[in-house]
């Protein structure tokens, strides 16, 4: 069974540039959230493998997001995508249990580096 | 006349390239003011700019306020200026912080090394994005703890058609830090904008 991504960002230029920009070899549905409520309720009711997460966002920030799927122990994987590339703001979601940082907007090379270096194409 | 109007895809697709270089002013301020600077979602409007004083003298109201402008020029036409709004409650602290003297002249020099920061990191992240490149004049002070820096507003903004306003909110680490950024654009560039917004769109 294919995996479920989920791309989480306020932005509907920064989701369709997110979604185009996936390397070709990765085979997933995708699912996508405007905010970080949105991402959570899909979190909670559906089977997501790997979220590519906007840090800043409107109702909940990314943060937020890393905060409650390390409190609720979920089973997915996050990609933080975000322009707040201030050095302490990454340390902070590495921390919180994000898997890598790639900053926007995100290039197809950067993705596909990453993606290829934690297994996920 | 120039329709000055943007379709919700355009605005959108604008708000994102405003929150990337947004994003790298902000790491640069950051690191200029040595502390952390909580991002938020910076809220943008396009307003005609015959109606800015208005706005901000009663956004600013029984306050004084420094403007610094910048202003700036691209290829294809696209050029304008910034107009960087400062409200000055936290001025002295922030002097402080960075060793400034506690006096006026020390004050503006301040806010003028601050908007030259923000201002040129903010705009070239923005023209790189619109695959345009700019250069800039130097920073001037249009108004110093001014109470009539509505007039001097008005007076510049006049000179321009369109004003992108940027609310942005630096919150830092220890203390607020408030600041307003206007772009202000002609016309002609801002037909400019909106055919570039569509070809980025047309890539997606």
């Amino acid at each position: 069974m294919a995996l479920t991504a989920l791309i989480c960002d306020d932005s509907l230029l920064a989701r369709n540039q997110l979604k185009k920009s996936l390397p070709s070899g990765f085979d997933a549905n995708i699912l996508t959230a405007g905010n970080g409520v949105e991402a959570l309720t899909i979190l909670r009711t559906r089977e997501v493998g790997l979220v590519f997460l906007d840090l800043t966002m409107p109702e909940l920030d990314g943060v937020g997001v890393l905060e409650a799927i390390k409190a609720e122990a979920m089973d997915c994987l996050v990609i933080v995508v975000s322009a707040d590339i201030q050095p302490e703001m990454q340390k902070r979601v590495m921390e919180l249990g994000a898997l890598a940082f790639v900053q926007k907007p995100a290039s197809a090379d950067k993705l596909a580096d990453v993606m290829h270096k934690y297994g996920l194409i | 006349m120039t329709e000055l109007h943007f379709t919700d895809v355009q605005r959108d697709c604008l708000q994102e390239l405003v929150n990337v270089a947004m994003g790298q002013a902000s790491d640069k301020l950051a690191r200029y003011l040595g502390t952390f600077v909580h991002l938020q979602v910076p809220s943008i409007a396009l307003v005609e700019a015959a109606l800015l004083s208005q706005h901000f003298s009663s956004r600013y109201q029984q306050q004084s306020a420094t403007l610094v402008s910048l202003g700036f020029f691209g290829d294809q036409g696209l050029r304008g200026e910034t107009i960087m709004l400062y409200q000055l409650a936290n001025a002295g602290v922030i002097a402080q912080l960075l060793g400034y003297s506690d006096d006026a002249v020390s004050e503006a020099e301040m806010l003028t090394d601050i908007s030259s920061v923000l201002t040129t990191t903010f705009l070239s992240g923005l023209a790189e994005q619109l695959e345009n490149s700019f250069s800039y004049a130097a920073p001037r002070i249009l108004s110093s703890r001014d109470q009539y820096f509505a007039d001097k507003l008005a007076y510049t903004a006049e000179q321009w058609q369109l004003a992108l306003q940027v609310d942005i909110r630096y919150q830092l680490t220890d203390y607020s830090f408030n600041c307003d950024m206007i772009l202000l654009i002609p016309g002609e560039a801002v037909l400019r904008l909106r055919q570039t917004l569509d070809n980025i769109l047309a890539d997606f």
